[in-house]
């Protein structure tokens, strides 16, 4: 009964409202009519206006300082509004934040935006859950002009089209960076490895039994970057065409191994019960720590007062490789039409190149404009804190993740068995064969 | 006053049962079915709540799934790890409380303390006990000359940290019934045991283990079923994942795994009938035997 | 007499050992919640901060809005705590004072429905309540628990051992079922309805999974799903970790030692697992 009520009060709220907007929008659209009609007259053009207080929320994953400065950005960004609200909500990490995106759509009670990876978003927009932002992006009066559209660096716009579609923008993009203590490497004469060959030798000689430091720190979730070693050993992770997996290959194996070497010679371990290596590290337990880019602020945080550290790209296998990972913003289909603008105003905001720029810096994270690495400011930046300049470095060497369906089960079994391996519960060939028969079910069970 | 059962008093009883019922019918016994027949869903749209085919392949899915077997072989360990020490130590620790001694009632309490704490909460205090370099646990041991256990990152180490974490929280609840078993013995058995000259060793394993064994059951039983339902320590202890490599993985945490993770209520549902079933059968075995006892 | 006293000693060192190591965690959570960043991660351990680090528990409480998760779970307790005992003082009498068609068969499967582990309840449950829309509201928290076949088989005990001639007297007097029941029963079986309510809020206040699957927006969370979240924002920064399990655990802990007779005893009697 009570449903039925809510339900009665809504259409009728809705069929009130819809006449209230069109009678205002009249005068606005006639004046644009004009400009539409001459460019092609394909542009549906956003009629929504907004003149009451609209509030969003946006689900996002960003702890600690990344929460920070994600709030900074979002109370400029409502300061500005008249009428929008921007309301953060943060869900734990990414694992917690997927979950509850999916058992809120299940229970219809989806926010306006939510981060999301790509192989989410296959996920979602299979499911018709997402807004294609196209017509926002091309709409003469909200949208971007093509400059603008085109300044988005080109991967990451890849990376957000399906079909032809834009279903989100990229936010918080990082890469994979190495970072060394750098009174460590002076002592042992040192310098930043750029090969497999180097790495491993500076491993070994930083590990120092007596004082507890082990050469080389990776992270609990080196599984989910195994993409990255298998295609630096030269070898191909994953077809995209046919969703065949490929790294139960000599080139798999070489890279496994090579890890799984370090961790039994001792010169290697996992962040273990440290959650993140940028703790360790920066207490000084580690020499090396191959993370994020966006691990920076965490890394300096844990560093001050203990270390003095630097960072540099990743070592080089037989080619040079590294993973963007990293979210992008999404809209959900379930929002009213002033939310979806609204949300679109949000993500305008957030893509500008100041933002970009000002969120690279706090950090680490890569901006996703390429006007803003030209940007004065940001050059001066990187000059001054040459860290966050190294995540661009790798641009040439940069893929984006796969994102098939059926990603998330395939990562966590790559993960498991990977860390099965360097954690010496299974042989190298054993854990391969395991992860790519893992991966191929789950991947072929999703289809 | 004649009572028998009347239509009046039927419909009486039903207004007093009516709010009870409501909830219980709800929420308890319609997804009891529901459950079952979720678990023959073999292609279920989540979203739209539209079922397109049934069938029998979620059970035959998690009888060839490693990760399955995975789970019931942790949930096994786990079981066989914490029941036997949590049964020795509490039965140890009643029996001394209920020597002449004073105190005895701040014992208890103390005792009992982990049992109405935070499984949580706790799981995320041990947590920093458990830490290699910087726990408490292992600063006591190196007193030992035990050097540093990688209790949380070592895929070995995993379960018996999750074993201690148990045995620890529970301990109090098991006492509690040992004590209350052993005021129910006749103190005239042991008067005259004494007076046979027979030592404190040979009284407890010819007295009180033989009385105690329907306590002994009943604490084994309860134990066991709610040993297979562990979940909230493996979360909270490391930290959302089920253990360095799956190590800790338990059989509810492959149910939540698969339910809210991978979204797979057919499956699901058919592992968590399967945990069902492994309860079900303790338990009868534990009515079988409370009733044996009865009839003694 | 030696043999004695020697055994004596015996049993309390026993004790004091066991029972120094039950509580020596909350005494080391209570001890790193205090202590400044520097003195938490070093070795040999430090029991007695330098300086007593009250501001830990500020820092902590503001860091995530742990007000709002106690509100949460205050208003999840309490409301669950009483609804219960409404619902079960109802059903016990009915079960025991009142001879139904059907009230042995109804009985017993509810009490067979026991049997059924609260996991298999989770799928269909958490499906009942999105088609409800009730999802990630209190409702969800609240009203799936505001009945227990365990509270009402317990208190039909208790109230099968009230005697029946008391309620032969009251009808006699003209006092009607329900009269009788508030007004006599419900006084007599205060004890029984003490351990009832007890054992759920201490269960309710503890609860994690129901918690961490109904809810999704943060002002939703109760105190334990916000401390899990808490701690992927905390990381190893284990003195706020601690103040904020501190904040958690010790209400319940102070709620025990006042009322712990209540507790132990329903515990002894009747064998529940809280």
């Amino acid at each position: 009964m009570k449903r039925f009520l809510l339900l009665a009060i809504t259409a009728i709220l809705t069929f009130a409202l819809a006449a209230c907007s069109n009678g205002s929008t009249a005068k606005t659209n006639s004046s644009n009519s004009e400009k539409s009609d001459s460019k092609n007259g394909q542009t549906s053009g956003i009629t929504t206006t907004i003149d009451k207080p609209v509030t969003i929320e946006f689900w996002h994953a960003m702890t600690g300082h990344l929460g920070e400065t994600l709030q900074k950005m979002t109370d400029e960004f409502n300061n500005s509004q008249e009428n929008i609200t921007v309301k953060l909500v943060s869900q734990g990490n990414y694992g917690d934040l997927s979950k509850k995106v999916m058992a809120s759509a299940k229970a219809r009670t989806l926010p306006v935006m939510s981060q999301a990876y790509e192989d989410w978003m296959t996920q979602y927009i299979q499911n018709d859950l997402i807004t294609d932002l196209t017509p926002y992006v091309q709409d003469e009066k909200y949208g971007w002009t093509d400059e603008e559209y085109n300044d988005i660096v080109k991967v990451f716009r890849d990376a957000n089209t399906w079909d032809g579609k834009l279903y989100g923008v990229p936010f918080n993009k990082s890469t994979e960076i190495l970072y060394y203590n750098t009174d460590m490497f002076k002592e042992n004469n040192l310098e930043a490895p750029t090969t497999w060959e180097e790495l491993r030798n500076a491993a070994q000689k930083l590990t120092n039994k007596d004082k507890k430091v082990v050469g080389l720190g990776l992270e609990n979730s080196i599984g989910t970057s195994f993409p990255t070693w298998v295609r630096q050993a030269g070898g191909t992770f994953l077809d995209e065409g046919s969703n065949k997996i490929m790294f139960d290959s000599p080139e798999g194996k070489e890279a496994l191994e090579f890890l799984n070497g370090m961790m039994v010679d001792g010169i290697a371990r996992l962040a273990g019960e440290d959650e993140y290596m940028s703790n360790p590290f920066g207490r000084g337990d580690t020499g090396i720590y191959i993370g994020s880019s966006a691990g920076i602020p965490f890394v300096s945080q844990a560093a001050e007062g203990n270390i003095n550290w630097s960072a540099a790209p990743l070592p080089k296998g037989k080619v040079g490789a590294t993973s963007f990972q990293g979210t992008n913003i999404t809209v959900f289909s379930s929002a009213t039409d002033e939310e979806k603008l609204a949300a679109w105003e949000y993500l305008k905001f957030m893509t500008s190149k100041e933002q970009t720029v000002f969120w690279a810096k706090e950090t680490g994270y890569i901006p996703v404009r390429t006007s803003a690495l030209e940007d004065p400011t940001w050059k001066q930046y990187i000059e001054e804190n040459p860290v966050y300049g190294v995540g661009q470095l790798q641009f040439e060497s940069g893929f984006y993740d796969p994102r098939p369906v059926g990603a998330f089960d395939m990562k966590n079994v790559v993960s498991k068995e990977v860390q099965s391996v360097l954690l010496g519960q299974k042989k190298v060939d054993q854990g391969l064969a395991d992860a790519a028969k893992g991966a191929q079910d789950a991947l072929d069970k999703a289809k | 006053m004649n009572d028998t059962p009347t239509i009046g008093k039927t419909l009486k009883a039903l207004l007093y049962l009516a709010p009870a019922l409501l909830i219980i019918g709800t929420f308890n016994i319609y997804p009891i079915i529901k459950s079952f027949l979720m678990s023959f869903y073999t292609d279920y749209d989540y979203f739209k709540d539209i079922v397109n085919e049934r069938g029998l392949s979620n059970y035959s899915y998690i009888f060839q799934d490693p990760e399955f077997w995975l789970s019931m072989k942790n949930t096994m360990i786990f079981v066989i790890g914490v029941v036997p020490i949590s049964i020795i130590l509490s039965l140890g620790i009643a029996v001394l409380l209920n020597q002449k001694i004073k105190f005895r009632g701040f014992f208890r309490t103390v005792y009992f303390i982990p049992f109405v704490t935070s499984v949580v909460a706790v799981s995320i205090v041990w947590r920093w006990i458990f830490h290699t370099q910087y726990g408490l646990l292992n600063h006591f041991l190196g007193f030992f000359g035990v050097s540093p256990i990688k209790w949380l990152s070592d895929p070995q180490m995993a379960m018996p940290a999750l074993i201690i974490l148990a045995v620890w929280k529970g301990l109090g609840y098991n006492i509690i019934i040992f004590l209350a078993g052993l005021q129910n013995i006749n103190q005239q058995y042991y008067l005259a045991a004494k007076i046979d000259g027979a030592s404190s060793w040979q009284r407890f394993k010819n007295i009180t283990v033989p009385l105690l064994s329907s306590t002994t059951f009943f604490i084994s039983i309860i134990s066991i079923i709610n040993s297979f339902k562990v979940f909230d320590e493996v979360f909270a202890l490391f930290g959302g994942q089920p253990g360095p490599a799956n190590s800790a993985q338990t059989v509810v945490y492959y149910i939540f795994n698969k339910f809210y993770g991978e979204w797979d209520f057919g499956v699901a549902s058919a592992a968590a009938y399967a945990l069902f079933i492994v309860i079900f059968i303790l338990t009868l075995v534990q009515l079988y035997v409370g009733k044996r006892k009865v009839n003694y | 007499m030696q043999r004695e006293a020697l055994s004596k000693g015996f049993v309390y060192t026993l004790l004091i050992i066991g029972g120094l190591l039950m509580i020596l965690p909350f005494v080391w959570m209570i001890s790193t919640s205090l202590k400044a960043p520097n003195e938490v991660m070093i070795m040999p351990p430090k029991w007695i901060p330098d300086i007593f680090h009250w501001d830990n528990y500020v820092t902590a409480w503001t860091m995530a809005p742990f007000a709002r998760y106690t509100l949460n779970s205050l208003v999840v307790v309490i409301a669950s705590t009483i609804g219960e005992l409404i619902t079960t003082i109802l059903a016990a009498y009915a079960f025991s004072r009142i001879n139904f068609y059907g009230r042995d068969i109804a009985f017993a499967v509810l009490l067979g429905t026991m049997m059924v582990p609260g996991e298999v309840l989770l799928i269909p449950n958490f499906v009942t309540l999105a088609n409800l829309g009730w999802i990630d509201q209190y409702e969800a928290l609240i009203i799936p628990w505001l009945a227990s076949i365990f509270s009402i088989f317990l208190l039909r005990q208790f109230f099968l051992s009230i005697p029946k001639e008391l309620s032969f007297a009251a009808k006699i007097d003209g006092c009607s079922d329900f009269r009788f029941l508030w007004s006599i029963m419900v006084p007599l079986a205060k004890p029984a309805l003490i351990t009832i309510a007890l054992l759920k809020a201490i269960g309710s206040w503890n609860a994690f999974l129901w918690p961490l699957i109904v809810t999704s927006s943060e002002n939703m969370r109760t105190l334990p799903v916000g401390l899990t979240s808490f701690s992927t924002d905390a990381g190893t920064m284990y003195e706020l970790l601690m103040a904020a399990s501190t904040m958690i655990i010790l209400p319940m802990i102070i709620l025990y030692i006042i009322l712990q007779k209540y507790i132990i005893e329903g515990v002894a009697r009747a064998g529940i697992k809280g």
